[in-house]
């Protein structure tokens, strides 16, 4: 039988609220059968696409205004997280491009947040539409439980 | 549990020692890189950076120090991180910083040994 929960959070687009982003979806991902080490890549994975919103979502600096829709839904031993924002959109095909990488650069990051998240993830996905914002949608299962 | 962010330099070896708590992200690592300027506008540009108190760092963390030892770089600075928790080491082997002039030690003391060997 399929069994879907779901947790739904709005974060405003500010810093501070990272770590809570973290504290939610570590509180989730602690309910399924991942290890330690596990909830710590879905931990960084979430701070990122989140740092990814605060720093490049908007021209300006984003305020309390601007906010991160979070949707994390468990599906039998699948975690699934959907990261969503209302910026200026972006052509996903600069992704991993040498001027991509330069711009994170200015803002003193590395250019490897996707990296990161694609790195510890099972399945990620990114949707971007100019003008309307970007959704990152990240996956990780977990290991069965033993019956 | 979160715990509070905080950053301090000790001058008790040859460079100083930079101890980090908490969690290094977006919103604390203007702190760490406020504490970095402090200790590389100094003649010593080497530092050891010690992470065994945070419980969680990620790419914006690993800028921070990265920006640190490019800068540094040029005074042939060397940034010697301590740092036991395997998660943590993940993200810095992941991330390909270790190929610079940043190094992971499992102890205060390995880091001393290199740095005796080193000067």
């Amino acid at each position: 039988m399929i069994k879907k929960n779901e947790v739904l959070l709005t974060i405003p687009c500010l810093p501070e609220y990272v770590g809570v982003a973290r504290l939610a979806v570590s509180g989730v991902a602690s309910r399924m059968n991942f290890s330690i080490d596990e909830i710590e890549d879905i931990k960084v994975s979430i701070s990122e696409a989140c740092t990814n919103v605060i720093q490049h979502a908007y021209e300006h600096t984003p305020t309390e205004n601007e906010i991160i829709d979070i949707k994390i839904s468990i599906t039998n031993d699948n975690l699934d997280i959907v990261v969503k924002d209302y910026g200026m959109g972006f052509d996903i095909s600069v992704l991993g491009s040498p001027e991509q990488k330069e711009k994170s650069k200015e803002k003193l990051g590395l250019g490897l947040g996707l990296t990161f998240i694609e790195n510890l993830m099972d399945n990620t996905n990114f949707q971007s539409e100019i003008g309307k914002g970007t959704t990152i949608q990240m996956a990780k299962t977990s290991p069965s439980l033993s019956h | 549990m979160i715990t509070e962010f905080s950053v301090d330099i000790e001058e008790k070896h040859s460079i100083p020692t930079i101890n980090v708590h908490g969690e290094i992200d977006i919103y604390t690592c203007g702190d760490l890189r406020k504490a970095f300027s402090k200790t590389t506008e100094k003649e010593t540009a080497s530092f050891i950076l010690n992470l065994t108190h945070i419980q969680y760092i990620d790419s914006t963390g690993l800028g921070t120090i990265a920006h640190a030892a490019q800068e540094i770089q040029q005074k042939n600075g060397h940034v010697y991180v301590i740092c036991t928790k395997p998660q943590i080491n993940k993200i810095f082997e992941v991330s390909g910083l270790l190929t610079k002039n940043i190094s992971l030690f499992e102890n205060e003391e390995q880091a001393i040994e290199k740095i005796g060997d080193q000067q």
